[in-house]
Parts: C-alpha cells; sequence; structure tokens
C-alpha cells in the first residue's frame, strides 16, 4: 500500500496520453461519422417533411380544385337543365302545333272523301235514275207526248221576246234561213205550221226542215244556227244526268 | 507481505523512474486501447456500417448520452475525460483475470493518480468554464462558515475516490490468490466471476463519481441561479463517500 510517486506522475502522464488517443483516435472519428449519419438522417427527414408540405400543398390545391370543378359541373348541369326544359317546352309546343295541323289536314281529308263519296253515290243514284227514267220514259213515249211537248216548245216560243227570238236566228251578224226541226215521230201539218207561225218574227218567215229521230224518244231538237233548241226526252235526260256534273 | 503478488514492485529503473508492473500493464492497455480504435475507426462507414463500429458508435454514443444528461451544454469538453476513465478502468480492472497479469488498478499510486486527475480536472473545468471568481465563490455559500467543510469534502472525496477503486480491486485479486493457495485449482472461480461484476461496478462507479464531480463544478454557480435546471447540484454532496 505504498504510494510510488515515479508511479503516480507516469499513470497521470499515461491517462493524459490516454485521453488524448481516445479522443482524436476513437472519439472525433465514431462522433464524426454519427453526427454525419444523424446529419443525412435530419437532411431526409427534411426532405421527407418538404415533400409532405409539397404533397400537403398539392392536396389541398387538387381539393380546392376539385371543389371548384364540382361547382363548374353544378353551374353546367343547372344551365343544361334549363336549356332542356326550354327546348322541350318548345318541341313540344311545336309538336302540338303539328298535330293540330295533321288533325286538322286529317279532318279536312275525311271530309273531303265523305263529300267525294256523297258525291259519287250521288252521281250513282243520278245515273241510274237517268237510265230508270230513260228506260221507263222510252216506254212509256208516244205520239201523245210528243204532242204534248211539241205545244209545250211552241207556248214557249211565244212567250218570247221578238229581239230575243230575232237573236236566235242571227250567227255573227248574219241571219240563219234554214231550220231543222227533227222530231220523234212525224209531225202534223198543223203542228208544222204551229211551230213555223211561232219561229216567225217581225216579218221574217223561217223556212223549216223536219226531219225524224226515234232515238228522241218524244219531243224535238230544232237547230237554228248556232243555237240548238233541245225540247226532247232523250237531250233532258241527258242534261239531266250532265246537271249533276256541272253542280259538281 | 514482500509477495511479489501482492506488493508492487519496480521491476527496472530509466533514471530515477521505477518502472513497475503497474506502467508496464498501463501501457499495455494503452497499446491495445490505440490499437483497437485505430482498426475500427479506419474504415468508418457512414451508410452501411458494420457490427463492430454499431457496436463501438453504440458505446460511444451510451457515453456521451450518460455525460450529457449530467452536464448538457458541456458534454463534448467533459467527455472525453469520463470516458477514458470508463473504458480505461473497465479494462484495467479485468485485466487481473489473466494469469500472470496483475490490475493497475490494484495499486494505490494508480487510482491516486486518477483521483488527483479527477480533482484537477473539476477545477478546471469549473475555472475554465465560469471563471476563477464565479468558482470560487461556490465555496462560500450558502453561508461563508462552511468554507472549511467544503475544503475538507473536497480532500476526503478525492481520497476516497482513490481508495474506494484500490481497495475493492486489491481486496479481490487477494480473496482470488488467498482461495487458489488454500483450495487449489479451479476453486476461486466464482470469485472470479464475481470479480469481473466488481470491475465493471467499481468502473462505472469511478466514472459516475467523476462526471458528477466535475458537473458538480461546472453548474455550481449555474444551479445557485437557476436551481430547478440543475438536478446534480443536491446530488454532490451525498457522493462523498
Amino acid at each position: 500500500m505504498e504510494l510510488s510517486w515515479s508511479t503516480f506522475l507516469l499513470e497521470i502522464i499515461n491517462f493524459l496520453v490516454l485521453i488524448w488517443i481516445l479522443k482524436h483516435f476513437l472519439y472525433k472519428p465514431v462522433l464524426a461519422v454519427i453526427a454525419k449519419r444523424q446529419e443525412g438522417v435530419e437532411k431526409t427527414l427534411g426532405e421527407a417533411k418538404a415533400l409532405h408540405d409539397d404533397a400537403d400543398k398539392l392536396k389541398q390545391q387538387y381539393e380546392a380544385r376539385l371543389e371548384h370543378w364540382q361547382q363548374e359541373r353544378q353551374q353546367a348541369r343547372d344551365a343544361l337543365n334549363r336549356e332542356l326544359d326550354t327546348e322541350r317546352s318548345q318541341k313540344l309546343s311545336a309538336l302540338r302545333n303539328t298535330l293540330e295541323q295533321e288533325r286538322e289536314k286529317v279532318r279536312v281529308a275525311e271530309s273531303r272523301r265523305q263529300a267525294d263519296a256523297q258525291r259519287k253515290v250521288e252521281e250513282s243514284a243520278l245515273a241510274q235514275g237517268a237510265r230508270f227514267a230513260g228506260k221507263l220514259l222510252a216506254q212509256v213515249a208516244c205520239p201523245e207526248t210528243e204532242k204534248r211537248l211539241v205545244e209545250l216548245t211552241i207556248n214557249e216560243l211565244e212567250q218570247l221576246p221578238p229581239e230575243r227570238l230575232a237573236a236566235f236566228f242571227t250567227h255573227n251578224g248574219a241571219s240563219s234561213d234554214i231550220i231543222t226541226v227533227v222530231s220523234a215521230y212525224p209531225l202534223a201539218e198543223l203542228q208544222r205550221q204551229q211551230l213555223q207561225q211561232a219561229l216567225s218574227h217581225n216579218g221574217w218567215t223561217a223556212t223549216l226542215q223536219f226531219q225524224q229521230d226515234p232515238t228522241l224518244l218524244a219531243g224535238l231538237h230544232i237547230t237554228m244556227g248556232a243555237w240548238v233548241l233541245a225540247a226532247n226526252l232523250r237531250d233532258e235526260l241527258r242534261g239531266f244526268s250532265e246537271l249533276t256534273h256541272h253542280e259538281q | 507481505m514482500d509477495n511479489p503478488e501482492i506488493m508492487i514492485q519496480p521491476l527496472f529503473q530509466l533514471g530515477p523512474v521505477d518502472i513497475t508492473t503497474t506502467v508496464i500493464t498501463t501501457w499495455g492497455i494503452m497499446g491495445i486501447i490505440w490499437l483497437f480504435a485505430w482498426l475500427v475507426t479506419r474504415r468508418l462507414n457512414v451508410d452501411n456500417p458494420g457490427r463492430l463500429q454499431s457496436a463501438v458508435e453504440g458505446i460511444v454514443s451510451v457515453i456521451e448520452q450518460a455525460v450529457a444528461d449530467a452536464a448538457p451544454q458541456h458534454a463534448r469538453q467533459i467527455m472525453p475525460l469520463v470516458g477514458s476513465l470508463w473504458l480505461f478502468l473497465v479494462i484495467a480492472n479485468l485485466c487481473g483475470l489473466i494469469p500472470g497479469v496483475h490490475s493497475p488498478t490494484r495499486d494505490l499510486s494508480a487510482t491516486a493518480a486518477l483521483a488527483i486527475l479527477v480533482f484537477l480536472s473539476t477545477h478546471w473545468y469549473g475555472i475554465r468554464i465560469q471563471g476563477i471568481r464565479n468558482y470560487l465563490r461556490h465555496y462560500l455559500s450558502p453561508s461563508p462558515i462552511l468554507l472549511p467543510f467544503h475544503l475538507i469534502s473536497e480532500v476526503t472525496r478525492t481520497v476516497a475516490l482513490a481508495v474506494r477503486l484500490f481497495g475493492n480491486i486489491m481486496s479481490l485479486e487477494m480473496a482470488a490468490l488467498l482461495i487458489l493457495l488454500v483450495a487449489g485449482f479451479l476453486a476461486p472461480v466464482p470469485i472470479l466471476m464475481l470479480h469481473i461484476i466488481e470491475a465493471l461496478v467499481q468502473a462505472y462507479i469511478f466514472g459516475m463519481l467523476a462526471l458528477i464531480y466535475v458537473a458538480g463544478g461546472i453548474q455550481s454557480q449555474q444551479s445557485r441561479l437557476q436551481p430547478e435546471q440543475s438536478p446534480l447540484s443536491e446530488g454532490q454532496g451525498d457522493s462523498d463517500d
């Protein structure tokens, strides 16, 4: 348990040297490596934090943009709905007008078709009636009937004003000299004289030329220049049939 | 008591200086530490450290963290002293397990040298960091009447630091020697296992007390100004044995 001063001093020196050795060969390089690694870790953490901040910023930007897009989409959708409503109402109105026009066309066509059908029925009825009357009158036609028609014609001619009667015999300023009288049956002399007397006027005496045509059934067919006076059953029936066409 | 196993005998002399086994062993430990540090630190890798580098970095980090816990503002200044004490004492205490090699810390001259270094370092760091007036003022606080007690405390804790380590390591080696002499081969193995634990504990105690003394010297003035920020100021007096 002696205290050796030389050992004591040497140990002090030895330990100071040991401190120097450890400081320069162990602590300093190891701490430098740790500090360098720590610096790298902090740098990485800083970069990660910067990336995280950037990501947060981008996320906020994207969220704001997304919200803006949603607002724009909603506005566009509302505008589109309004346009669709307007367009729909316009289309519906136009469709209603078109339908009304089509309905009117159909109604007019239907009325025209019914009128045509009625006209055809009437024509058919008139034709049948004319045929029936023609057959009936052909069976009942006789000299007596013709006599009545001749008398009726003479009465009518006698009741005409003279200037009117004169107009019958004038064609293009020239008077017709010959009047053709066609009858279904042979006319009696008295009837011929009465006709000549009825057709004469203002002192002018007509020249009558009598002919016979059984197709007249009964009555007279008088040709005066450009004028034709039909007072027989055939022409009356024909006129009756043609009258229906003229009415339409 | 002249047994060379117990007594420290000079091996040779360099002029007036006696070279004892303690000095030779210390040189050997210094050489091993220097060689180890050089081998480890010559290929340090920042991105992909090996197992040995990771272990060394862990040891250095633990030492630095322990010093930073006691003196957070001056850890880099104190750390070489405290770290060297821990590393040297662990190896020095454990080398007594090697047959034919004696631990340097069984020599009172070596432990006294380390204690004196701690004593001087306490004042050195305190004066350097706080200034001599502020540092010496703490001997007069809380009252000038306590100045003699402060002075006695400085001496006694230094002596206790040296004697504690010397006594423990010396007694362990002597106990192992006595058991070996009495019981024979392999009998002192349990004592040697106790030697390992005791060596580590004594190294830790010596280094931690040195750290507390130095940190207390640095922060004694600061602790008076900001007592709530210096938890070590209360344990300084209690650490003295």
